[in-house]
């Protein structure tokens, strides 16, 4: 711990990269008051230029109505002048001179004040609308020698009567001799406007004739303008029709129209600076909520902060404080209730990460120490170990112990596949386990593994998955069962073996049980009927029949016993074979021959053409093949037709048998090659047997590393019995000496003493298969009296072929009449030697002098 | 299988060999064969029960161990039915077979014999069982 604990302790402020809560927070503030800013002077600019833009409207359309009004007015006047001066009345008050007058004025609006006069031709009010002063006022007005004789509107006039700047409608009366005028105050004119569509949006107008720019009235102080000329006051033209004149140096918008069909021109103004100062309050208080806003977020923020980014700057100084060793400070979290859960959270998390951290860096701390441990392990292990990569199967470690026992350097291996070290008859089954997927730890064999120098070993492998670098591999003991080794794993199959003793008692009893059955059987009806005869008078009949029941049964007793024995010993492996190569077809032609005799259904061969010898014990092979033949006969009870066969399949020869007789019952097929396995029906307790043919023809097949088999369709229809041998290898069938000799023992003994003289040798046990083979042969030693074919039979056909080349000594039991010994002699034999002891060793010599003559010669 | 005459049945007391051995039953035949009784063969379980049951006999020697029907279940047949109350029992057994034998002679069986026997110990059984 203390090692890694230096480590992992907190760093300094690490660097970090990117921006912090408070950055964030920092900029979210500046864009806060940047964009209320912004908005402020947006704000104030926009309510300015509306403010314009609608005091302009506003004026405009002031104007627009002041001057439609002042139109309509003098309209409504000139229509009222008219009519009073159409009135016949009007001329009669003109021509009466002591008519006096009350005229009324019904005007209305703005104009509600003025009056109307009837003027005298002289200018003398005759009769007025106010109250009549007699005085001539008019006589030097300008416009009335034009109003006697037609309408004329005149402004501005000063009235003489009320001394009161004023506009004048006036109009001839019909008949002539005077005028009718109506006169309006302008100064009242310039304040009704004033009122009624100023009052409220702080207009100002002004109604000026359209030549002189004389101002006729003015909404504001009127009088003090009344008649003055606005021509050179300061006039800013803007745009459109709106002119800007400074008229009492308050500066207005002003918007102008004319009015009607008159000169006359009517400005309406409205005050920019109070528009201004009212859109000022008016942004002023939009500002106000936009501050306010801004406050209100700023203060979220600052609490935001305070109980998020805080708490988790916090959280963060703890955490960059805290050690692998050390407690988790949450103390003083005082934050949101997500912050202080994830707080919360965290300290749990480190508690188990530091939980984890101090396991895991036990382990790897153990895991170095046992990877060492491991590899001295692998390295010095007295059993060959390796490591090989399951996807590409080449070697990645090999131990050294598995360099001495297969013989390859660590480079040689380096280069190598699992599979070389595979025989290659396994190397299918073994591609085979490995695409399977394999358990973590297994333990399969025993394999039989190649050396470098071609020799074969017999290992048991224990393998687990691993990784390894970047490789799957898979971790390899092999335990070489050297004779010590294996006979220490038959002790742990036996200690198996014996965990199933219950079992196997009851399967010894049993057996002991049918052993003794099928002995005492034919030994009850021996003893028996040696009793009856002992004992008893019987007649010749009786006798002879009794007689031959024993006989029978003596033979059968014997078959049983050597049977039985033969069985032992097979299953103990202590039967030794002599394997050596064979001609099938012999073998089974000398078999079938035994079945020929009369009475019995001719048994028909089919063999292979060109069938290759087999390896095989041919005693015991012949055997096999009696016993098939036989149960076929027996169990054919209505002589149905046998035949047997044979042909090379799948590299094995295979032999069949097959008949058509009673054939065996699906569920017995297993059964049948167990010992004392009958099948069991009435018409078969007939058939003699001992129960064991089959157990052995199944043992002297699997010693020859062959399979042995049944078919059958069912009861009644017929079986087929087959089994492999193999087929013997070409290498094996040379020698310098060939042996032909149907006594396994005695080829035996002249192997020896010709292995002693440098003379290898092929064994062939009958003179068929020493056909194939003397081919390949220097020399013949030959037994005359051999199953099949004789060994004269075979002596001609190698003269025929060979010649009297080859040395040939002939070794039997056969005495020979001299007539014979002398027609051997002539026919070039080296020598005939009588068996006998010492014969062996004879036949040797003369070979071995013979040969190194031969080479002599050459 | 030896059979006799109906009317040779009716006067003998008959005596049935069951064996799958032909050996053995010949034996046994040989050494019982008199003219006291009239001798009759099956060869396996089956056939002696069939013939026990049509010919009642007096004394039934059954081999224990034979294919198909055993002569234990034979045996218990026998003793099951009503018709065969007067039939004696001898088992002929191998020595081995003990616990067969124990079977036996719980299940009725009069006598037991072990292969190989003495004749004269079998004629002796037999005479016995028939006097019973």
């Amino acid at each position: 711990m203390g090692v890694h604990a230096r480590e992992l302790q907190p760093r300094e402020l690490p660097h970090r990269t990117g921006w912090s809560v408070r950055h964030y927070t920092a900029l979210i503030i500046v864009v806060l008051i940047a964009v209320a800013g912004g908005a402020a002077v947006a704000v104030r600019a926009m309510s300015e230029q509306d403010a314009r833009q609608a005091s302009t409207a506003d004026a405009a359309f002031a104007s627009r109505v002041a001057a439609s009004q002042i139109a309509a007015h003098l309209l409504m006047l000139q229509q009222t002048v008219a009519s009073v001066a159409a009135n016949p009345g009007t001329a009669a008050i003109l021509t009466s001179p002591a008519a006096g007058c009350t005229l009324p004025f019904d005007g209305a609006g703005p104009f509600s004040t003025g009056h109307i006069d009837i003027i005298n031709s002289d200018g003398t009010v005759k009769c007025s609308s106010r109250p009549f002063s007699g005085v001539a006022v008019y006589g030097a007005a300008g416009w009335l020698p034009a109003a006697v004789s037609r309408s004329v509107t005149v402004a501005p006039f000063l009235d003489p009567t009320t001394g009161l700047m004023s506009a004048v409608v006036a109009g001839p009366v019909a008949g002539g001799g005077g005028t009718v005028a109506a006169i309006m105050d302008l100064a009242q004119v310039g304040s009704n406007l004033g009122s009624a569509l100023g009052g409220a949006r702080q207009l100002e107008f002004l109604v000026t004739s359209d030549n002189d720019k004389t101002v006729l009235t003015r909404s504001l102080n009127a009088s003090h303008w009344a008649g003055k000329s606005l021509a050179g006051t300061a006039f800013v033209t803007t745009t459109g029709s709106l002119e800007r004149p400074d008229v009492d140096g308050t500066p207005r918008l002003y918007a102008r129209s004319p009015v009607g069909s008159t000169p006359w021109l009517v400005y309406a103004g409205a005050d920019e600076a109070r528009a201004l100062t009212a859109a000022d309050l008016s942004s002023n208080r939009d500002l106000a909520i936009i501050l306010g806003g801004v406050g209100i977020m700023l203060a979220v923020i600052f609490v935001v902060y305070r109980r998020v980014v805080d708490p988790i700057r916090h959280l963060s100084l703890v955490i960059r404080g805290s050690r692998v060793d050390g407690p988790v400070d949450t103390i003083g979290m005082m934050g949101a209730s997500e912050v202080t859960g994830l707080a919360e959270d965290f300290a749990r998390l480190m508690a188990t990460v530091k939980t984890e951290l101090v396991e895991r860096l036990n382990s790897e701390q153990e895991a170095i120490v046992s990877e060492r441990n491991y590899r001295t392990l692998f390295e010095g292990h007295p059993q060959p170990m390796w490591l090989y990569d399951v996807d590409t199967l080449a070697f990645l470690e090999v131990n050294d112990s598995a360099c001495d026992r297969y013989g390859y350097t660590r480079q040689e291996f380096m280069t190598m596949t699992i599979c070389d070290i595979q025989q290659p008859q396994d190397v299918p089954k073994f591609l085979e386990l490995q695409a399977m997927p394999m358990p973590t730890l297994d333990r399969t064999g025993p394999w039989r593994h190649l050396l470098k120098d071609g020799s074969t070993i017999q290992v048991l492998i224990t393998s687990h998955t691993v990784i390894f670098g970047e490789h799957r591999a898979r971790f390899v003991l092999a335990e070489d069962l050297t004779d010590s080794q294996r006979l220490a794993l038959e002790l742990v199959e036996s200690h198996a073996r014996a965990e199933h003793s219950a079992e196997l008692v009851l399967a010894r009893d049993e057996m002991i049980a049918v052993v003794s059955h099928e002995l005492r059987t034919p030994l009850a009806s021996i003893v028996g009927f040696a009793e009856l005869l002992a004992t008893r008078e019987v007649t010749a009949a009786q006798r002879k029949e009794y007689l031959a029941v024993m006989l029978q049964e003596g033979r059968r007793l014997t078959v049983l016993v050597n049977d039985f024995l033969d069985l032992r010993r097979l299953e103990g492996g202590h039967l030794s074979m002599r394997f050596a190569p064979s001609d099938l077809n012999a073998l089974i032609t000398r078999a079938v021959e035994l079945f020929s005799g009369p009475g019995g259904t001719p048994i028909t061969v089919r063999m292979q053409d060109d069938l290759p010898l087999v390896r095989v014990d041919s005693d015991s092979v012949f055997r096999v093949v009696v016993n098939l033949l036989s149960n076929a006969r027996k169990y054919s009870p209505l002589g149905g037709p046998i035949s047997v066969g044979a042909a090379v399949v799948d590299g094995m020869v295979e032999v069949y048998v097959q008949d058509k007789g009673m054939g065996i019952p699906t569920e017995a097929l297993t059964h049948i090659f167990g010992k004392f396995f009958r099948v069991e029906s009435a018409d078969r307790g007939a058939i003699a047997g001992t129960g064991l043919g089959l157990a052995i023809c199944k043992n002297i097949v699997e010693s020859h590393g062959g399979k042995i088999g049944a078919r059958s369709e069912g009861l009644g229809k017929g079986s087929r019995f087959y089994f492999t041998v193999p087929i013997v290898r070409e290498e094996a069938q040379t020698g310098d000496v060939l042996i032909v000799e149907d006594d396994s023992g005695f080829a035996k003994l002249v192997e020896a003493e010709l292995e002693a003289r440098g003379l290898s040798s092929i064994w062939a046990a009958d003179a068929e298969t020493a056909g194939h083979l003397v081919a390949h042969a220097r020399a013949v030693v030959l037994d005359l009296l051999l199953p099949g074919l004789s060994g004269e039979a075979f002596l001609n056909d190698l003269r025929a072929t060979r010649g009297a080349g080859i040395p040939v000594v002939i070794v039997t039991l056969k005495d020979l009449a001299p007539a014979e010994n002398l027609s051997l002699q002539k026919a070039g034999i080296t020598a005939v030697l009588r068996k006998g002891p010492g014969t062996a060793a004879a036949a040797a010599n003369l070979l071995a002098q013979s040969l190194s003559r031969e080479l002599v010669a050459i | 299988m030896r059979l006799h005459t109906p009317s040779e049945l009716d006067l003998q007391r008959t005596v049935l060999i069951a064996d799958d051995e032909s050996s053995i039953r010949l034996l046994v035949h040989a050494t019982i064969e008199s003219d006291d009784y009239t001798v009759v063969e099956a060869a396996d379980g089956a056939e002696a029960w069939a013939l026990a049951q049509v010919l009642k006999p007096s004394l039934v020697l059954l081999d224990v161990q034979m294919p198909g029907q055993s002569g234990l279940e034979v045996l218990r047949s026998i003793k099951a039915d009503p018709n065969l109350k007067a039939t004696r029992v001898i088992l002929l057994t191998s020595k081995a077979q003990e616990r067969d034998i124990e079977v036996g002679l719980i299940a009725g069986a009069d006598f037991y014999l072990t292969k190989p026997f003495s004749p004269l110990d079998l004629l002796t059984r037999v005479e016995e069982a028939l006097e019973l």
